[in-house]
C-alpha cells in the first residue's frame, strides 16, 4: 500500500457495480472516486486529479471511448482501464488502441482485477515520480558496466543474483569506488525500480537530525519543526532506502532501524501514528563491520539483519587495468558537458593515471579528469593537468583552493579521523564533512 | 477496548463451527457469543451466477448494539456485482461482517481438514471483522488483515492482527 493513496475513479452508470468496486478498493487503501456518468467523471478528474480511471465501456450519454479521449486532453498522465462486458470485447481493443492500459471483462476475478489495478498504480508512480531517477541511473551505470575486468564483472553478476529478490543488501569497499551507483543498479534492476531509490548519508548527520530525516517528524516535536515532515524511509515506500556510511549511525538509531525493519511500521519523531512501510534496505559502510561489532561500536543484531547478502567492491588500485577505460569514459563524459574537444590522454598522462594509487578511488579518478578537462587548453590531456603528477601553482591558487589543500592536508594528517581533523581545523564535525563534500574529498 | 462479537450463524451451519470462530477470535475481540438469524437468501441469490450477492446479504444484519460487532457465517458462494467471487464482505468501520466458507474447504480429506477449515474461516472472520472497524489492507504478510486470494493464501496468515493493525485499531477506537 502506498502511503500517498492512489486516487481511483470508477466509472459506471450501474450503481452496484461502482458500489463494489468502491468497497473493493477502499479495502485496499486506494483513496476512491465514482462517477454515474462521463460527464461526472470529467468533472471529477478536473476536481481530484485523479490517478486511475476504470471506465465502462457502455454508459449512456458518453460512452466510454469518448470519454477515454476526453480525459487524455484533461489529463495525460492519467491510467485508464476499460470495463467490459463480453460483447463488447471488440470495442475494448479499440479503446486500446487509443491508448487505453489494458481492459478487463465482467465479472471480474478478484486477483485478476487487484494485479492490473497494482500494476496502474507502478505505471502510475513511474511516470510521476521516477523520470529523474532513471535519466541519472541512465547516466551513470556506464561508467561502472563498462569496466572490463574481472572484479568488476563479478559484481555486476552479484547485482544480478540479487536485485531480484528482496534481500537486504551491504554494500563494502573503499570511499569512491562507487558503492552508492551499485545500490543504484540493484534497485533499476529489481521489482521495485517503479518505487523511489531515496539515499541518506548517515555519516554527515548528528543523531538528532538523522533520527528526523530518516523517520520524519509531526509539528512541534522540536524548535523549528514547523511542520510535519515524511522521513526518508517513508518516501522509499515501495522503493529502496540506501543507507550510506551505515557505519556511522549512532547505536540509538540502530536499534530504531531495526525496529523498523522488523515491523515494517515507524513512528515519526513526536508523533503517535504508526505508519507502515514497505521498502528495500540497501546500505553501505568503508568500515569493517565486523571489527566494529566486535569493539562493541555496532549492534550485533542489527549487523546480521543488514548483513543478509554482502557484495565487495574492489578498489581501484587492485584493478589498475579499469583506469584507461574510466579515464578514457570520464574524458567522454566531462569533454561533452563542457563542450571542449578533446581527443585523448599524452603517453605521459596515462602512464601518471595508471600509476596513481588513487587512494580516493573512481569518484576521486572522476574528478581529476575533470579538473584536466578544465585546465586543458590543447587536444590531449597533459600529465601537468593532475595535481598529484606535479607541485601545484600556488601563486595561482584560489582562496577555495587554498582552503581544499589545507583541509586535505589536516585530514592526512589525522589519517582521516574526521572529528579530530575538525578538532585540528577549529570547526565543527558537520561543517567538516560539508567541506569535504563540496571538494570531493573522501577518506581512503 | 473489547469489542465483544455475535457470532451469526446464517442457514446450516456444521457443528461447532461459530463456536470454535468464536473461541478463536484474538483481541481486542471478546465476550461475545454465537446465535442464529433467519436471512432470506433467495432475495439475493443470482440465478445466472448460482451465487448470492454479498452486498445484498449484507444489508439483511441488523445494526449492532454499541460496543458490539456482528459477523455473519455462511456456507453459500458470495459474489460482488463486479467480481467472480468473494470470501467475505464487511461494512469498512460499520462494525458488520459476512464470511462464507464455500470456497475455503481444504482439498484433503480426514481428521485435520476439519482443523484446517476452523482455521481458514476464523482468519478470515478476524479480516473481516478488522475491516469492520475501519482496517484496511496490510501488506505484512501473515496479518490477518493482508489480502488473500485463494484458500491456501489464507493458510500463510494467522488469524490475528500485526503490531500495526493492532495499534491502528487501539488508535482508532
Amino acid at each position: 500500500m502506498m502511503t500517498m493513496p492512489v486516487r481511483i475513479l470508477v466509472v459506471d452508470d450501474e450503481q452496484h457495480i461502482r458500489n463494489s468496486l468502491a468497497t473493493w478498493f477502499r479495502e485496499e487503501g486506494y483513496d476512491v472516486s465514482v462517477a454515474a456518468s462521463g460527464k461526472d467523471a470529467l468533472a471529477a478528474v478536473a476536481r481530484e486529479g485523479t490517478n486511475i480511471l476504470l471506465v465502462d465501456i457502455k454508459m449512456p450519454g458518453m460512452d466510454g471511448l469518448e470519454l477515454q479521449r476526453k480525459v487524455r486532453e484533461l489529463a495525460p498522465d492519467a491510467t485508464i482501464i476499460i470495463m467490459t462486458a463480453y460483447a463488447s470485447v471488440e470495442t475494448a481493443v479499440q479503446a486500446l488502441k487509443e491508448g487505453a492500459y489494458d481492459y478487463i471483462v465482467k465479472p471480474f476475478d478478484p486477483e485478476a482485477v487487484s494485479r492490473l489495478v497494482r500494476k496502474a498504480a507502478e505505471r502510475y508512480s513511474l511516470i510521476t515520480e521516477n523520470r529523474a531517477l532513471r535519466e541519472r541511473i541512465a547516466a551513470a551505470s556506464p561508467a561502472l558496466i563498462t569496466s572490463g575486468s574481472p572484479a568488476m564483472a563479478r559484481v555486476i553478476e552479484l547485482v544480478d543474483q540479487v536485485a531480484p529478490t528482496d534481500t537486504n543488501v551491504l554494500i563494502t569497499g573503499e570511499s569512491g569506488t562507487g558503492k552508492e551507483l551499485v545500490a543504484r543498479l540493484i534497485h533499476a534492476s529489481s521489482s521495485r525500480r517503479f518505487g523511489a531509490f531515496v539515499v541518506e548519508n548517515c555519516g554527515a548527520l548528528a543523531e538528532g537530525v538523522l533520527e528526523s530525516e530518516l523517520f520524519g517528524h509531526e509539528r512541534g516535536a522540536f524548535t523549528g519543526a514547523v511542520g510535519r515532515h515524511r522521513g526518508k524511509i517513508e518516501m522509499a515506500n515501495e522503493g529502496t532506502l540506501f543507507l550510506d556510511e551505515i557505519g556511522d549511525v549512532p547505536p540509538k538509531v540502530q536499534v530504531d532501524l531495526l525496529r523498523v525493519l522488523q515491523e515494517r511500521t515507524l513512528r515519526r519523531v513526536g508523533g503517535n501514528e504508526t505508519v507502515k512501510v514497505d521498502f528495500r534496505l540497501v546500505t553501505a559502510t568503508h568500515r569493517d563491520l565486523e571489527a566494529e561489532v566486535a569493539a562493541d561500536r555496532f549492534r550485533e543484531d542489527f549487523y546480521f539483519r543488514i548483513n543478509v547478502f554482502q557484495i565487495e567492491l574492489p578498489p581501484l588500485r587492485e584493478r589498475p587495468g579499469d583506469v584507461p577505460l574510466l579515464a578514457e569514459h570520464f574524458l567522454q563524459q566531462f569533454a561533452t558537458q563542457m563542450n571542449r574537444r578533446i581527443s585523448g590522454f599524452t603517453p605521459d598522462a596515462m602512464a601518471a593515471l595508471v600509476a596513481y594509487p588513487w587512494p580516493g578511488n573512481v569518484r576521486e579518478l572522476a574528478n581529476a579528469i575533470e579538473r584536466a578537462v578544465v585546465l586543458c587548453r590543447g587536444e590531449r590531456i597533459e600529465a601537468s593537468h593532475f595535481p598529484f603528477a606535479g607541485p601545484p601553482a600556488s601563486a595561482n591558487l584560489s582562496l577555495s583552493a587554498v582552503e581544499e589543500a589545507h583541509i586535505r592536508q589536516i585530514l592526512a594528517a589525522c589519517s582521516y579521523n574526521v572529528a579530530q581533523a575538525a578538532r585540528e581545523l577549529d570547526i565543527d564535525r558537520v561543517t567538516l564533512y560539508n567541506k569535504m563534500k563540496k571538494y570531493g574529498i573522501e577518506r581512503p | 477496548m473489547t469489542v465483544r462479537v455475535r457470532v451469526l450463524a446464517l442457514g446450516d451451519v456444521p457443528p461447532r463451527l461459530a463456536e470454535a470462530v468464536l473461541t478463536g477470535l484474538p483481541p481486542p475481540y471478546g465476550g461475545g457469543e454465537a446465535a442464529r438469524l433467519d436471512v432470506a437468501f433467495d432475495r439475493c441469490y443470482e440465478r445466472p451466477r448460482a451465487q448470492v450477492d454479498a452486498a445484498c446479504l449484507i444489508e439483511q444484519l441488523p445494526d449492532p448494539e454499541p460496543g458490539w460487532a456482528l459477523l455473519g457465517l455462511t456456507g453459500v458462494d458470495l459474489f460482488m456485482p463486479a467480481l467472480t467471487y468473494v470470501f467475505g464482505i464487511s461494512h469498512l468501520g460499520g462494525r458488520r461482517g459476512i464470511v462464507s466458507w464455500f470456497r475455503l474447504h481444504p482439498e484433503e480429506t480426514g481428521p485435520d481438514a476439519a482443523g484446517t477449515l476452523i482455521r481458514r474461516v476464523t482468519t478470515e472472520a478476524v479480516h473481516e471483522l478488522g475491516h469492520s472497524l475501519g482496517l484496511v489492507h496490510c501488506v505484512v504478510p501473515d496479518c490477518a488483515m493482508h489480502r488473500s486470494m485463494w484458500p491456501e493464501g489464507v493458510d500463510l496468515k494467522r488469524p490475528e492482527y500485526c503490531p500495526a493493525c493492532t495499534e491502528a485499531l487501539a488508535a482508532s477506537h
